[in-house]
């Protein structure tokens, strides 16, 4: 190859997914491409446009949009574009425009399919890029499957194992027995009027109810049964049922769908030793009564997340589950309080915000919470029961390992203690005169969900702030403005942005410059389109159905958080197995280079929808 | 363009010469020249950049010629050429130290009249595409005229002219050095290249076309004939 020609493959080499072809092959390409120049603003390539090439940007920059303007990307030297061109027979999927003066090589499409069947590492690069190129990403991280995992990905639905087995309300308990034998099921659902559920009898029922009371066995099955049993919703995890069969000492569970049984799951299908081992933690937790052995409990967090991670665990199932033991703690605490300062004089809902509010907790977690009281509440006359309440429960999770964070947000500050009318009048300042430094600090109160207590109180409150907050342009432009603080450590050309000297010095800040920004995100969108999710994943599935952000943004905001939640919980997994404290400052070497990628694309998702929520909520001025 | 320039592109001294010409260069004039009324877009062009050893087309010879083709305002890098030529004479080292050619070099390479015969079907129907140009035509000019007996007409562009051309529209002052391939080229911000041999200038004149059309033409409706020197 010519001197000239070798330049080009050079270039090429030190780009990806070219770096992996065989040198050879490399170096084989320039003869095969085509250079292009295209000046700042130029149109290069329009929806449905014929695209017979790929191409490479050598120098420049371009910034693609879908059909209806929405920014999906920028790139810059070394990136690809045409790549959707090239999976749909030759027509552009989307706008691409030159940002900046642009020196493009063009591969022929057919040379492009050539190389893509020979070589999987190239065709994998480019079979799914952006949004989609991370989503196969991560599916590629989490083929790793592990059976004892199945619980935390796995919906109820999926492990019916069977029909349901059912029994008419008029019928005897002789005759569920028979039904209970010819099936061999050890429990029956009883229904009335066709397909209403009526109640569950169980084996244990037969046990208790029948043989042991010596009851007839001509007796119907609805003096035996338990009516109304607690249910499960075939779209929760595995996980959940779980959880609900052990706190409630049940082994049967139905699958009810818009109250209709759709199934039934039992204890057997639900073994697997991970999920296990928290789900006994959490009920360890509700037997104990003294703070320093929950304590001991909750110091096996970190191996836990350990395990879950390594095993392939989602960041949303972990962060579930993990969030669960500090809502086990939280409950237990109150029960010890309320044992030790008598039942509490007035209704209230103990509330947690921020990270296990939204279900997200990790390794290391702060504790946000308050309290609010029924409108009956005096200060005079219960203040001081209360105070005490919050004392013990703030204390005693500061002691078991979730500590006071700054800003004092927690149930001890007087401030966060309150009747609903109250909290309802401040709610109203915040979102009718937003005050952008306090809404900042108030923000982990958006994320607000009932752990104990009289939920009812917290559904008005919910119900309230929603309807208001969506209807406020003014409130939402606040949000929108503090979210724009949160950046994203991506530079103009796609590089690492890390914090500069101190103790992280090189290092990227996973939370607050990863996740936090997308939380805001989801946040602002849900809570201005009438969302009462609080989790992010839930919050940004909601709204996909409405128009503040389109369905392809809210899908790669969801693939962009799955993925830098776990980067940061691999993370911190490698520190818990180093022995070390777990922290959010991640060194990019750390990382392969294939992470890395992925890590830059997330950052780039975040970025851009960032931008277009400047368009959809900010700087309108009203 | 000064009047000599006019007569050396008119159709009547394309006669004249085409007449006299013999071998290669008369199948090149078989092919008719590139219509100045088409688009450039539609335009076929030939950049090249040859080596010699000096200045002066009567005394001196080329040594290698570099060439590219472009083709729907695309550098086809699949075209790329790259040959030595043997001089008649031994190479001055002057102009050895230049552009690193020796006679061990071109020993075996072929005469340049061989490497005419190679050269001049690319050049057919195609616009010749050159930085500083009149030493192209030159050495060209000269060369066919001792190996087919007349000089060559080609269309030509002159990336050097089209850089003054802009810099004279934009009205600015400008230092000298501006326009050098080099700087031409990182005005335009291509990347920035490494003068090795005849085909690597071949190429970076070739991008710096590019670009030059594209801020003169964005539609690309432009005719030929307002690049052409």
């Amino acid at each position: 190859m010519s001197i000239e020609l070798e330049e080009i493959a050079d270039f090429l080499k030190q780009h990806h997914p070219f770096d992996l072809l065989p040198d050879d092959v490399i170096e084989s390409l320039p003869k095969r491409l085509t250079a292009r120049y295209f000046r700042a603003g130029t149109k290069v390539l329009s929806p449905e446009e014929q695209c017979l090439n790929l191409y490479i940007i050598r120098t420049g920059g371009t910034e693609t949009r879908d059909p209806d303007g929405q920014l999906l990307g920028r790139l810059s030297e070394g990136e690809c574009f045409g790549v959707r061109a090239m999976f749909r027979n030759g027509r552009a999927a989307n706008n691409i425009t030159t940002l900046e003066d642009s020196l493009c090589y063009l591969l022929p499409e057919k040379d492009f399919h050539d190389l893509a069947g020979k070589y999987p590492q190239f065709n994998y690069f480019f079979a799914q890029m952006g949004g989609d190129r991370l989503r196969s990403g991560m599916q590629m991280i989490e083929s790793r499957d592990d059976d004892q995992l199945k619980l935390m990905s796995v919906k109820v639905e999926e492990l019916i194992a069977r029909d349901l087995v059912s029994i008419d309300a008029n019928a005897t308990i002789l005759d569920a027995g028979r039904l209970m034998c010819a099936e061999q099921v050890s429990c029956l659902l009883v229904t009335q009027n066709g397909d209403e559920i009526a109640g569950i009898i169980t084996d244990r029922d037969l046990r208790n109810r029948v043989i042991a009371e010596a009851r007839s066995y001509d007796a119907p099955v609805t003096s035996i049964m338990t009516a109304n049993p607690i249910s499960i919703h075939p779209d929760d995890y595995a996980f959940d049922a779980l959880l609900t069969m052990t706190r409630n000492n049940i082994r049967h569970l139905p699958v009810l769908k818009d109250g209709k049984a759709v199934g039934m799951i039992t204890t057997n299908n639900l073994l697997a030793r991970q999920s296990l081992s928290a789900v006994y933690m959490a009920g360890k937790i509700s037997k104990l009564n003294d703070p320093g052995d929950i304590a001991t409990v909750i110091a096996q967090v970190p191996e836990l997340l350990s395990h879950l991670i390594e095993a392939g665990a989602t960041s949303q199932n972990a962060g579930h589950i993990v969030t669960t033991l500090a809502d086990a703690t939280t409950t237990r605490l109150l029960q010890l309080a309320e044992a030790k300062l008598g039942p509490p004089p007035v209704p209230y809902v103990w509330m947690a915000g921020g990270s296990q509010g939204r279900q997200e907790q990790t390794a290391i977690s702060v504790q946000n919470n308050c309290l609010m009281f029924d409108d009956a509440y005096s200060p005079d006359a219960h203040g001081a029961y209360f105070k005490a309440l919050a004392d013990f429960v703030c204390d005693g999770l500061n002691e078991i390992g979730y500590v006071f964070g700054s800003g004092d947000m927690t149930a001890k500050n007087d401030q966060w203690r309150q009747s609903a009318e109250n909290w309802l009048n401040d709610f109203n300042k915040w979102i009718e005169q937003p005050d952008p430094t306090s809404l900042m600090q108030c923000c982990v109160w958006f994320d607000l969900r009932p752990v104990h207590g009289t939920t009812p109180l917290f559904d008005d409150l919910q119900r309230i702030i929603v309807s208001r907050a969506k209807d406020n342009r003014v409130f939402q432009a606040v949000l929108v403005n503090n979210a724009m603080s949160h950046h994203v450590p991506l530079g103009f050309f796609k590089n690492f942005v890390m914090i500069r000297g101190g103790e992280h010095d090189s290092k990227l800040d996973l939370k607050n410059n990863g996740v936090l920004p997308i939380v805001d995100l989801a946040r602002i969108h849900a809570l201005a389109n009438g969302v009462n999710e609080v989790n992010t994943f839930e919050r940004l599935r909601a709204v996909k159905a409405f128009p503040s952000i389109s369905k392809q943004g809210a899908s790669d905001l969801l693939d962009a958080f799955e993925f830098i939640s776990i980067t940061r919980l691999k993370h911190q997994v490698r520190q818990i197995r180093q022995g070390n404290s777990p922290d959010n400052f991640l060194q990019p070497e750390s990382l392969s280079a294939f992470e890395r990628t992925h890590l830059k694309d997330a950052f780039s998702v975040v970025k851009n929808l960032q931008s277009a929520l400047e368009g959809a909520f900010g700087k309108s001025g009203t | 363009m000064g009047l000599r320039e006019k007569i050396a592109d008119s159709q009547f001294y394309r006669d004249f010469v085409q007449r006299r010409a013999t071998g290669a260069l008369r199948s090149y004039y078989d092919v008719p020249a590139a219509d100045p009324a088409r688009p450039i877009m539609d335009t076929e062009f030939i950049v090249l950049d040859l080596e010699t050893t000096g200045l002066d087309p009567k005394r001196d010879e080329i040594v290698s010629l570099g060439w590219v083709i472009i083709r729907q305002l695309g550098v086809d890098f699949s075209s790329c050429e790259h040959i030595l030529v043997r001089p008649t004479k031994q190479l001055k080292e002057s102009s050895v130290i230049v552009h690193r050619i020796f006679d061990s070099d071109v020993a075996d390479a072929p005469n340049i009249k061989v490497a005419l015969e190679h050269l001049l079907p690319q050049m057919a129907g195609r616009v010749l595409v050159a930085h500083h140009a009149p030493i192209e035509l030159g050495f060209l000019g000269q060369a066919c005229k001792q190996a087919f007996g007349a000089r060559l007409q080609i269309p030509t562009v002159d990336t050097l002219v089209l850089g003054l051309r802009a810099l004279h529209r934009q009205g600015k002052p400008f230092k000298s050095g501006a326009l050098k391939l080099d700087s031409l080229r990182r005005s335009h911000n291509l990347p920035p290249f490494r003068a090795h041999n005849a085909l690597s200038n071949a190429i970076a004149a070739s991008g710096l076309f590019l670009a030059q059309v594209s801020k003169r033409d964005p539609k690309g409706t432009l005719e030929l004939r307002r690049v052409l020197r």
